[in-house]
């Protein structure tokens, strides 16, 4: 009998480089087009003929295997907390993509976060909902300005004092003088999977986490 | 608001349904209820709008943030709009239909409207067809409600249907121990509803390896039944988890075409359901298509009644239906007698009767979409156009 189409996401950049090994680990060797950076190609073949691999942005990963576009990917759990999708379950931290969400400011603002006088925050940042639920526990309205990249510039230009990034050396941060003040959540990345396919397809796709799961122990060991 | 705005924008999540896909969502809504109906389940309507008070008593408590209210002028008191109807039928079952005889089946199809959508389905009005069994409280009335639900699934034509079963009262009883707070459960659940184990891991207290075996027991029904045998659960969850069991080999039972998996910490939308729950999935749906589960119909006080049921959601069951074929249309000439005409829908035809003297019959057969036409008596097909 054919197998149905599986179809992989995976985000570009950094994860990427780190989740390759695992990909060999468990056994899905993509076509060589995958690892040319120049390529422009969107998805890939592997050598099992019903898997495939997309490569799109991170938050897109998400969106894809959400909306059972994907089966299965590779999320940082800041973008699972930003979108909250409730088809999306994420069985395995991978290890991979380790990281921390967090709030900083510019040092004129101090090296500690005051919240007790605030009412309103005016923060520059990728993740508006988290950032928003963050300050909301905190009894402080936040104001989000949606940015894609660059956060750091928003202090420095006066578009908002604070922002809410990734960060992991915490160097872009002192490079543009800005202190980190508090650590939303840790990140690191997770096989993500879509519930309706981990329901339908139980079989097949518990196979493939148990395969990531050994392939991710092994790599601890 | 401007009135300038489209006549054609709807507000969000609401929309016209055009021919052949209205027909088709009516046939199927039909051929889902007769199959219940067949059940021994008697259909009842209850209304769309009811007193907010009566709407959102006993189990309807859960639909509170998803109905729209609006003020009656009649009695100045507020009214919502239904969001679902298991509230209601178990309002039927405790008022006006408590001196009937138990096991009492019954069964409905209508509308709902909900504030709002979410991602997975945008609608806000949809057809929900569904049935209720209240009284027994035994393994065969939960295995009853499985096997009726996806029977009329199966029965338009729909393959490859999993049922997943679920037990939400399995894990509130875990953390009754677990020694957490309000937030911090309330993030636990979040990670149980992503079955994010490194999370749960962190979050889960004193039951923390024991949530984590539970998410990883979760899958087939074979699997997940040896690694659950492994899982040391204290004796209420123990019991509740017997119960599933036997749901689960009672519906392989009679129907081993079913595929059947297990969650035990999916507790999703289910804020009121009491035991075996399950959720309907079929290959090709991006979201669950019906779901249903036990519950309990309140008679006020302190008196309350056990109850399952299922409902099905429409906007998922359409997008994975088989198409339903739409009678083919006869075109009539101006002034065929009613004879005639009630003849060719006697033979199941549809008729579309000419309205003008001198139409050219040919082009206008095929204009208006009929696929064939009477001549000299006769249907005939109405040629292709070269």
């Amino acid at each position: 009998m054919a197998l149905d189409q599986l179809i992989i996401a995976l985000p570009k950049g950094r994860i990427l480089e780190e989740a390759r090994p695992l990909l060999d680990a468990v056994g899905i060797h993509p076509e060589s087009a995958f690892d040319d950076d120049g390529s422009r190609q969107l998805q890939f073949a592997t050598n099992l003929e019903h898997v495939s691999i997309i490569r799109v942005r991170s938050f897109d990963v998400a969106t894809f295997v959400a909306f059972g576009a994907a089966q299965i990917g590779i999320a940082g759990n800041d973008v699972l907390m930003e979108f909250d999708y409730p088809e999306i379950y994420a069985p395995l931290d991978l290890g991979i993509g380790g990281c921390r969400l967090c709030l900083a400011q510019s040092k004129e603002l101090g090296e500690t976060f005051d919240v007790s006088r605030l009412s309103h925050v005016r923060v520059a940042t990728k993740y508006p909902e988290t950032t928003s639920r963050y300050f909301e526990a905190q009894g402080i309205q936040a104001e989000c300005v949606k940015l894609n990249g660059a956060m750091e510039l928003a202090p420095k230009l006066g578009l908002t004092p604070r922002i809410v990034d990734l960060v992991s050396s915490g160097r872009t941060l002192k490079e543009n003088g800005l202190v980190e003040v508090a650590t939303i959540s840790d990140v690191s990345s997770r096989l993500v999977v879509n519930r309706t396919a981990l329901k339908v397809r139980s079989e097949e796709i518990g196979d493939w986490i148990e395969k990531f799961r050994r392939a991710v122990d092994a790599q601890a060991a | 608001m401007s009135e300038t705005a489209s006549p054609t924008l709807l507000p969000e999540g609401l929309r016209d349904v055009l021919p052949s896909d209205a027909a088709a969502e009516a046939a199927l809504v039909e051929m889902l209820a007769s199959s219940f109906n067949a059940n021994g389940y008697d259909r009842v309507s209850p209304p769309l709008v009811e007193f907010e008070s009566t709407l959102l008593a006993g189990m309807g408590a859960a639909t509170a943030d998803r109905i729209f209210r609006m003020v009656d002028p009649v009695s100045q008191r507020t009214l919502g709009l239904r969001a679902d109807v298991t509230a209601q039928i178990a309002r039927l079952a405790s008022t006006r239909l408590h001196k009937a005889p138990r096991p009492l089946r019954l069964m409905y199809a209508g509308q709902v409207l909900r504030v709002k959508g979410h991602q997975l389905r945008p609608d806000r009005q949809f057809t929900q067809v569904g049935f209720e069994l209240i009284g027994p409280d035994t393994v065969a009335a939960d295995a009853e409600a499985i096997i009726v639900a996806a029977q009329a699934v199966a029965g338009i034509g729909i393959k490859d249907i999993t049922v997943d079963l679920a037990l939400p009262p399995l894990v509130p009883a875990l953390l009754e121990t677990a020694g957490l707070n309000g937030d911090e459960i309330e993030l636990l659940y979040a990670a149980l509803n992503h079955k994010d184990a490194s999370e749960i891991r962190k979050l889960g207290g004193g039951q923390s390896e024991l949530l984590c075996a539970l998410v990883e027991a979760s899958g087939p029904l074979n699997v997940a039944r040896e690694s659950l045998a492994k899982v040391d659960l204290p004796a209420a969850a123990a019991k509740h988890l017997k119960t599933l069991l036997a749901v689960a080999d009672t519906v392989k039972a009679e129907t081993p075409e079913l595929a059947l998996t297990i969650d035990l910490v999916e507790n999703r939308g289910l804020q009121y359901h009491t035991g075996v729950t399950f959720f309907l999935f079929a290959k090709g749906s991006t979201r669950e298509i019906g779901r249903g589960g036990r519950y309990t119909v309140s008679h006020g006080d302190d008196v309350s009644e056990p109850a399952t049921g299922a409902t099905l959601f429409m906007d998922a069951v359409l997008a994975v239906a088989p198409k339903v074929s739409v009678r083919p249309c006869v075109y009539t000439p101006y002034g065929t007698a009613r004879d005639a005409i009630r003849n060719i829908q006697d033979d199941g035809f549809r008729v579309r009767a000419s309205l003008s003297k001198d139409a050219d019959m040919l082009a206008e057969a095929r204009i208006l979409g009929c696929s064939k036409m009477l001549k000299d008596g006769e249907v005939v097909d109405v040629p292709n156009e070269r």
